[in-house]
C-alpha cells in the first residue's frame, strides 16, 4: 500500500471531516465542563461602568473583557463559555434520550415487521406530521418552562428520525441469513436483536446522534431565545442572542458572537456526523474502494 | 487475418510496494467467426482480459506492455473517442449479470432503441420493427408485447436473451460474453449458450467466452484457453485441451469436477488457493508450484516456458509428460443408511404464498403442492430443480423459518409441523441448516470462534474458554487453521466462509443437516473440497443431509437418492443413479439433456424451447 497520510489512526478517524469535527466539539465540551476554571469573570458579575465594551481587537476594547461586555456589563466570553454548559447538557441528553425511544421502536419494527412495524410506522408518520417547531412549542406550553423540559420536548419530537431511518436498516439487516441462523441455533428473540442486530447499527446511531446533537443545540437556542429554556440566572447563547438583539445598532457583537458559537457548535456535530457516515458505513466506503 | 490478438500483454496492478503482474505476456489469437474460451478460477485474470479489451480496467490497473489487436488496430493505444466508436458496435458485450445489465426504469422497447439510435438504424418506424425481428430472432415469445416491458417483469434468461439480441444488433464482429449464464438455471443455460452459439453462426462473429466450467467450453468453443493467476497455463483446441490436457492444473481441474456419466469417481482436490497479489509479486518460479501434485526441483527456480506439444497445442509446463499420472482418488466408500424408522417423514407438504396486497386483489400462488418423501439415518438426499421450483420453500419450512399451508413434518417420530415452543426446540435438537450465501450467513461482527459455538451461547453452555476448546476442535474438524478463530469472516475466502457456516450448523450436532446450495458461486476446485468434506464428515460423525441444488452434478456425486422437483411437485425421485441413468420423466430428462456432457466428443443436444419456464409437462406414459 502507498502510505496514507493519518495511517496510524484506526480507519473511522482517517478523515480530515472526523478531525475537524472531534476536534470542535471537544473543545466546546471542555469549555462546558471546565468552565469555572477556563472563564476569566463571573457569567453573571455585573459592570455597570464598562457596559457594551467592544471585543479587545476593536477600537475602544478592554484587555480584561476579551470580547466585550453586554447591555450588563458581564463578559462575553465567560457568558459563551458558561452557556456551552447547557448547550453541551441538552445535546447529549436530548439526543440520548430521544435515540433510546426511537431505536427501540426502529428495532422491534424492523425485527418483528407485520402488524407491529404497521402501527409503529404509522405513528411516525402522524407524529412526523406536525411542523416540529409548533409541536415542540405546544410541549413546552404544556410541560412548563425549563431546562428539564427542554430536553423532554427535543426527546419528543426527534424520536422519530431515529425511528424512521433505523427501521429501514434494521429491516435490511434482519433479512440476512445470520439473524435466520440465530433463530434457528436457539437464540431468544431479545438475544437475537441485540447480539445480531444491535452491533451492526451501532455506525448509524453514532452518525445518528452526532446529528441529532446539532439540532438540539439549535432547538435550545430557539427556546431559551423566547425565553422557555433555562432562568436568566444561569447564562445560554439563546437567551444572549435575545438579549443582544434589542441593542443592535449599539453593540452588534453582542449579537454576532454567541450566533457564532452556535453555528459552530451545529457545524461541529454536523461535520462529525457526516465524516462518521462516510467512514463507519460500509456501503460509502465500499463505493470508495 | 485474425479478430482479436494478444501480443506479450501484460496488465499490471500498482497496489502492493511494486507494480504485480496480473496478466503476464499472454499471447493468443482469436480468428473470425471462431470461440475462444477462456477458462480458470476466480481471481485467474479472465474477466481482467474481456475489461483490458473495453479498456474498463479498475483503478490502479493498467497495461503495462504487449498490445491488443482488433481488426488490426492496438486497443491499448486507440484514442478513447476511436475505441467508444468501436465498442458497442463492433465490439459487443454480454455481461455476467443479465439484470444489472439493463436499465430498471426504461422498458426492454425504449432501451433497444436507444441502442439502435446510437447505431443510426433507420427512423423510429422501422427501429420498432427490427426490435421486434432481434427478438423474434433470440427466440422470445410475442417480442412485441415484450417491448413495452420493463426489465423486473422478465425471468433473469429473458432479459440474458435481450442483451444477447442488443449485442448482436450491430453484427459486431467481436462479442465478449463474461460468465454470461453463471447466474442462470442449467435448462437455461444450455438455451443461451447455444443461442450465442447460433446468433455467433449466422453473422460470422469472434467470441470470447469467459467461464470457469471447463466442460462448457469444452463444448461450446473452439480453442480453450486455461489461465491460472495471470499466466497462459494451456492453450490449445478445445477438444484436444479437454480430451488430452498437458498442464497438471487444467488436469486437476478437470478431476476435481464431479462426472455426470459412468461409475462416480473421487474429486480430486486442489489444496490452498490461488497465490494472491503479493504472493505473485514475491514468486520466481511456476505460479502453480505451490498446489501443483507433481511438481519437481526446477519448478520454483524460473518461469516455465510455454511448450509447444502438438500443433497449436501449448502448455507452459516442463514436465507435462507427468501430467497423465494425475488420476483421481478412489470413490467415497458407500454408507448404507441405516433403513430404520425414518428420521424425518414429509407427507403432503405444501406452501401457498398470498400474492398482491388488500383483501380482493391478492393471488394465491401454490409454491409447493404435495411433497412427500422420508429421510433415513445416514442418507443424504439431493433435491433437484430450477430456481422457482419450490425447493428452498421446502427447505424453509423444514427449519421452520416458514410455515406450511398443509401437510405434515415428522422429526423422529414426532409431529413439529405447527411450530409451538416444544416442538420448535424438538426440531432444533435435530436439525440445523446450512444456508446458500456464506456471506450473508455469517455475522461480520462476529469472530469465527463465536460464530462456530453460537448454539453453545444459545444455550448458555459452557464458560468462555470451553466454548473457545469447542471452537478450536470444530475448527479444525472442518479443515481451517488454529488462527481462523480469531478471524472475522470478511477475512476468509468464500470457501471457508462456507466451511464456517457447515461448522456452525454441526456444532450443535445436529441428525440432519438442511443444505441450500451451498457450492453454488464457489470455484470447482473450492467444491471438491466442500463436498468431500461433507462425506468425510458423514464417515466420523454420522448425519443425514438434505441437500437443495441446481447442479447436477454435485448431487449425483454426493446423494444416495434425489427428488426431482418442477413447479412445487417432486416429478421424479429414486435413487441417484437410478434416475441419473434412466429417466423416466419428460422434466427429468430435460434438466439431464442440459448439462454438457463429460466427454467433449459426445454431441450436447439440450432441449431448447422457445420459452423460459413454460415447458411443456407431460405425464411419462
Amino acid at each position: 500500500m502507498p502510505s496514507r497520510p493519518l495511517s496510524f489512526l484506526p480507519t473511522w478517524l482517517r478523515s480530515a471531516r472526523v478531525l475537524i469535527g472531534i476536534a470542535i466539539v471537544s473543545a466546546i465540551a471542555l469549555c462546558a465542563i471546565f468552565a469555572p476554571q477556563i472563564a476569566p469573570h463571573d457569567p453573571n458579575e455585573q459592570n455597570l461602568l464598562s457596559v457594551f465594551l467592544p471585543p479587545v481587537w476593536m477600537q475602544g476594547g478592554d484587555p480584561a473583557f476579551l470580547l466585550g461586555t453586554d447591555s450588563l456589563g458581564r463578559d462575553v466570553l465567560s457568558r459563551l463559555i458558561f452557556g456551552a454548559r447547557v448547550a453541551m447538557l441538552v445535546a447529549v441528553l436530548a439526543s440520548f434520550g430521544a435515540m433510546i425511544i426511537g431505536a427501540t421502536l426502529a428495532y422491534l419494527a424492523g425485527y418483528f415487521g407485520g402488524r407491529i412495524d404497521a402501527l409503529i410506522g404509522r405513528a411516525v408518520d402522524v407524529w412526523m406530521s406536525f411542523p416540529p417547531v409548533i409541536l415542540s412549542l405546544i410541549l413546552m406550553v404544556g410541560l412548563g418552562i425549563g431546562l428539564r423540559n427542554v430536553i423532554l420536548a427535543i426527546v419528543l419530537v426527534d424520536w422519530t428520525r431515529f425511528c424512521r431511518v433505523l427501521r429501514s436498516e434494521v429491516l435490511v439487516i434482519a433479512r440476512k441469513d445470520y439473524v435466520a441462523a440465530a433463530g434457528l441455533l436457539g437464540f431468544s428473540h431479545w438475544r437475537t436483536i441485540t447480539s445480531e442486530i444491535v452491533p451492526a447499527t451501532i455506525p448509524l446511531l453514532i452518525t445518528l446522534m452526532s446529528l441529532e446533537m446539532g439540532v438540539a443545540v439549535i432547538v435550545e437556542a430557539l427556546l431559551s431565545f423566547i425565553g422557555f429554556s433555562v432562568g436568566a440566572q444561569t447564562p445560554a447563547w439563546g437567551q444572549m442572542i435575545a438579549d443582544g438583539r434589542q441593542y443592535i445598532y449599539d453593540s452588534p457583537w453582542n449579537l454576532i458572537l454567541p450566533i457564532l458559537a452556535i453555528f459552530l457548535a451545529v457545524f461541529g456535530f454536523n461535520i462529525l456526523g457526516d465524516g462518521l457516515r462516510r467512514t463507519l458505513d460500509v456501503r460509502v466506503s465500499a463505493q470508495r474502494t | 487475418m485474425d479478430m482479436l490478438i494478444a501480443r506479450n500483454l501484460s496488465v499490471s496492478a500498482a497496489l502492493a510496494e511494486r507494480p504485480v503482474n496480473v496478466i503476464e505476456n499472454l499471447d493468443f489469437s482469436l480468428a473470425p467467426g471462431r470461440i475462444l474460451g477462456l477458462v480458470g478460477e476466480s481471481g485467474a485474470g479472465k474477466s481482467m482480459i474481456g475489461r483490458t479489451v473495453a479498456q474498463l480496467l479498475p483503478p490502479l490497473f493498467s497495461v503495462s506492455q504487449g498490445e491488443l489487436l482488433f481488426d488490426g488496430q492496438n486497443l491499448v493505444t486507440m484514442p478513447a473517442d476511436a475505441r467508444r466508436e468501436l465498442l458497442g458496435r463492433d465490439i459487443a458485450f454480454v455481461p455476467q449479470e443479465p439484470m444489472s445489465g439493463l436499465n430498471p426504469v426504461l422498458t426492454i422497447g425504449q432501451q433497444i432503441d436507444e441502442h439502435l439510435a446510437r447505431l443510426q438504424v433507420g427512423n423510429r418506424r422501422t427501429r420498432h420493427d427490427r426490435a421486434v425481428a432481434m427478438l423474434d430472432a433470440v427466440h422470445l415469445p410475442r417480442p412485441a408485447e415484450l417491448l413495452s416491458k420493463y426489465p423486473h417483469q422478465l425471468s433473469g434468461g429473458m432479459c440474458q436473451r435481450v442483451l444477447i439480441a442488443m449485442a448482436f444488433a450491430s453484427r459486431p464482429k467481436l462479442l465478449v460474453a463474461d460468465e454470461p449464464t453463471t447466474a442462470l438455471d442449467v435448462t437455461i443455460q444450455a438455451r443461451i449458450v447455444q443461442l450465442i452459439a447460433e446468433m455467433q453462426r449466422i453473422d460470422g462473429t469472434s467470441v470470447l467466452f469467459i467461464t470457469h466450467d471447463l466442460r462448457l467450453a469444452a463444448q461450446i468453443c473452439d480453442e480453450i484457453l486455461v489461465l491460472y493467476a495471470g499466466r497462459v497455463a494451456e492453450y490449445g483446441p478445445a477438444r484436444e485441451v479437454f480430451a488430452r490436457p498437458r498442464h497438471p492444473y487444467t488436469r486437476c481441474l478437470q478431476l476435481s469436477n464431479p462426472v455426470m456419466s459412468g461409475a462416480n469417481r473421487g474429486l480430486y482436490t486442489l489444496p490452498e488457493r490461488m497465490p494472491g497479489l503479493q504472493a505473485l509479486s514475491e514468486m520466481t518460479g511456476c505460479a502453480f508450484a505451490s498446489r501443483c501434485p507433481v511438481v519437481r526441483e526446477d519448478c520454483t527456480t524460473t518461469p516455465p516456458p510455454l511448450v509447444s506439444l502438438a500443433p497449436a497445442h501449448r502448455a507452459a509446463c516442463r514436465h507435462s509428460e507427468a501430467t497423465p499420472g494425475i488420476v483421481a482418488p478412489q470413490p467415497p466408500v458407500e454408507t448404507a443408511p441405516s433403513a430404520a424408522a425414518p428420521l424425518l417423514s414429509v407427507s403432503n407438504l405444501g406452501k401457498t404464498f398470498r400474492v398482491g396486497r388488500g383483501f380482493f386483489q391478492h393471488e394465491d400462488v401454490a409454491a409447493v403442492k404435495s411433497v412427500n418423501f422420508d429421510l433415513n439415518d445416514n442418507e443424504f438426499i439431493g433435491i433437484v430443480g430450477e430456481s422457482g421450483s419450490g425447493k428452498s420453500t421446502v427447505a424453509r419450512m423444514l427449519c421452520g423459518l416458514e410455515t406450511p399451508t398443509s401437510g405434515t413434518i415428522a422429526v423422529s417420530g414426532r409431529d413439529v409441523t405447527q411450530g409451538d415452543t416444544a416442538a420448535r426446540r424438538h426440531l432444533r435438537s435435530y436439525v440445523q441448516m446450512v444456508f446458500q450465501d456464506p456471506q450473508s450467513a455469517l455475522n461480520p461482527r462476529r469472530r469465527v470462534g463465536s460464530i462456530v459455538t453460537q448454539s453453545l451461547e444459545a444455550t448458555g453452555t459452557g464458560n468462555h474458554a470451553a466454548r473457545l476448546a469447542r471452537a478450536q476442535a470444530l475448527i479444525a474438524e472442518i479443515g481451517l487453521p488454529p488462527e481462523a478463530a480469531f478471524r472475522f469472516p470478511p477475512q476468509l475466502s468464500g470457501g471457508q466462509r462456507q466451511r464456517v457456516n457447515i461448522a456452525r450448523a454441526l456444532c450443535a450436532e445436529p441428525r440432519i443437516l438442511i443444505a441450500d446450495e451451498i457450492v453454488s458461486g464457489l470455484d470447482v476446485s473450492v467444491q471438491a473440497q466442500l463436498l468431500n468434506l461433507l462425506l468425510r464428515l458423514r464417515r466420523e460423525r454420522g448425519f443425514a443431509m438434505l441437500l437443495i441444488s441446481h447442479d447436477l452434478s454435485v448431487v449425483r456425486y454426493l446423494c444416495d437418492r434425489v427428488l426431482v422437483m418442477y413447479r412445487g411437485e417432486v416429478v421424479e425421485s429414486g435413487v441417484t443413479a437410478d434416475v441419473f441413468d434412466n429417466p423416466q420423466h419428460s422434466y427429468t430428462k430435460t434438466l439431464l439433456a442440459a448439462v454438457p456432457p463429460d466427454d467433449p466428443a459426445t454431441i450436447w443436444r439440450p432441449k431448447t424451447d422457445s420459452a423460459d419456464g413454460t415447458l411443456p409437462v407431460e405425464d411419462p406414459a
